[in-house]
């Protein structure tokens, strides 16, 4: 343990910890409204496709992350315009940004001359290569995704609720989800840094859903979720120095096993309940 | 039905989801102290009709007016159950405080009025008791009641409510016809149902919907009516307390068979 706290006299361990801890409070409150509103596999259309311009930019000699974000926002922008009386062309849209963008990322980092050692980081992310610039960016960001969380609570509560409902009371439903879908754009920046692009989906799917089987109010859902998310970067980045793994996969699997055994006490604490009910005489 | 004061005025109305015309020349006007009840087969375009009211589907022909100025936030929507995620986590009143969005300001919180109106309303619908609880673990009639309280905690000046008595206990059938009732002496009622019984009692307008509109201002209807809306002959009595039997249209003999 203390090899462990140790580590952070290291400026990359106390970057790595800044950046999760930032991780899960977008991962936590934007992922239960990507959940709820099951816009999960929009946002993975978002995050692959924003590889098409993080390769773009690596290309160029750019940031990478800057060809990201907007790749992201502009897919954000056209999966929300499409809507849900399209269903099925936007479903279809969620498929090809995901594999077109994908396509075009690897394609970008093949055309850039020299060895691709970052491919792998942005696929799968490192959390310990995560700079004090990118640490300060990513709090910026935050401060900006939590904000608009803040002042638009109540019409996006509504609109995740009751769609229709909202509609009538004319809220504009259209345009709160596509708000929703670019604070996703935004955020799969910065996890693209922490688990990279293919595991991202993890840390907007396993706060959310534990939060979800702990806590009933939907702010309440929203704070378990950034304490879920915190447990599950940290617990899986200490594990990835223990076990010596790449730290990306470590913090996912670990969220996942987090899941399942959540899940199993739930499930043998409702037995235990009913069992005891039976036993009672009426 | 009142005669220049209509608070709906919906006039050559055809809709369709894709080429065949689920609504065709539909006419309708609602009146300051109307109880309207829409009825009609299944698919025969209630809910489209409604829909187009509430302005959540485009007309292909012609308009949908309020005269007196209704805005959009004003309007009470009670839907039906499938509408939403019952697991949704939310207690009971702050799915209740969702229908004070409609009088406008949505940036920041819910204001202490809006927390005394939904306070209100709950007590008003017997769910003060419940105000807490999370929407998941209410009961049927309970829900169906949370979801008339948040149509009213926006103190709407129409009430619109689809299939209300889908499944209702007991204790939210006897608040909901005293409700509706004593709503209904400020404001215009219209419930769509396949279930004319159930309002029989608060009915004073009937709209017979299958494709086309069918008005019957006086509450009353024949089988011929009926007939030619559902186009088969239908069985009419109402089980309404007190007992009502639905007359012919012209002041014809009661047409109830057992």
């Amino acid at each position: 343990m203390s090899e462990l706290l140790g580590l952070f006299d290291y400026q990359f361990a106390r970057n790595a910890l800044a950046a999760a801890l930032l991780a899960s409070v977008l991962a936590g409150t934007v992922g239960t409204f990507v959940v709820v509103k099951r816009l999960v596999f929009i946002a993975g259309g978002i995050s692959h496709a924003a590889f098409a311009g993080l390769g773009f930019c690596y290309w160029l000699g750019m940031p990478p992350l800057l060809g990201a974000v907007v790749v992201a926002v502009l897919a954000a922008l056209l999966l929300g315009g499409l809507g849900d009386s399209r269903a099925r062309s936007r479903d279809a849209m969620i498929g090809l940004l995901w594999a077109g963008g994908m396509a075009a990322g690897i394609v970008f980092i093949h055309m850039t001359p020299g060895y691709a050692p970052n491919l792998l980081v942005y696929l799968f992310g490192d959390i310990l290569t995560v700079s004090r610039r990118d640490v300060a960016l990513l709090a910026a960001l935050t401060v900006v995704v939590v904000v608009i969380l803040v002042m638009y609570y109540r019409p996006l509560v509504a609109v995740a609720f009751d769609e229709t409902f909202a509609a009538v009371q004319g809220v504009p439903v259209r345009r709160m989800t596509t708000l929703l879908l670019v604070l996703v754009a935004l955020s799969v920046i910065m996890l693209i840094q922490v688990v990279g692009i293919v595991l991202l989906m993890a840390l907007f799917t396993i706060p959310p859903l534990i939060a979800l089987m702990l806590a009933q109010r939907f702010i309440l859902v929203l704070v378990v979720a950034v304490a879920a998310g915190l447990v599950t970067s940290t617990g899986g980045l200490a594990g990835s120095y223990w076990l010596d793994l790449p730290s990306g996969p470590a913090i996912v699997l670990f969220g996942t096993v987090l899941v399942a055994v959540i899940r199993a006490v739930l499930w043998l604490r409702q037995r235990w309940i009913a069992e005891r009910a039976a036993d009672t005489p009426a | 039905m009142s005669g220049d004061d209509a608070i709906l005025e919906v006039r050559g109305l055809s809709f369709g989801y894709d080429r065949e015309p689920v609504l065709r020349d539909v006419d309708l006007r609602i009146g300051p102290r109307d109880f309207l009840a829409i009825i009609g087969p299944n698919g025969g375009g209630k809910t489209t009709l409604l829909r187009l009211i509430l302005g959540l589907e485009t007309p292909w022909r012609g308009t949908i007016r309020w005269p007196s100025g209704i805005a959009r936030g004003a309007i009470g929507f009670v839907p039906q159950f499938s509408t939403f995620d019952k697991n949704f986590p939310l207690r009971l009143r702050d799915a209740v405080l969702t229908g004070r969005l409609g009088r406008g300001g949505w940036i920041g919180r819910y204001t202490r009025a809006d927390h005394r109106a939904v306070a209100h309303t709950l007590e008003r619908l017997h769910l003060g008791r419940q105000a807490d609880v999370p929407v998941a673990e209410l009961s049927g009639g309970q829900l169906q009641r949370a979801l008339i309280a948040r149509a009213l905690a926006g103190e709407p000046e129409i009430l619109f409510l689809d299939e209300p008595t889908a499944s209702v206990d007991v204790e939210t059938r006897q608040v909901l016809e005293s409700l509706l009732a004593e709503l209904n002496q400020r404001i215009p009622v219209v419930v769509i149902t396949h279930d004319i019984t159930s309002f029989a009692a608060q009915v004073k307008q009937i709209a017979c919907v299958n494709r086309r509109l069918f008005y019957h201002g006086s509450g009353r209807l024949s089988h011929a009516d009926l007939a030619e809306a559902y186009g088969c002959p239908v069985e009419l009595i109402a089980h309404g307390v007190p007992h009502r039997v639905l007359h012919e249209h012209a002041g014809d003999e009661a047409a109830a068979h057992e």
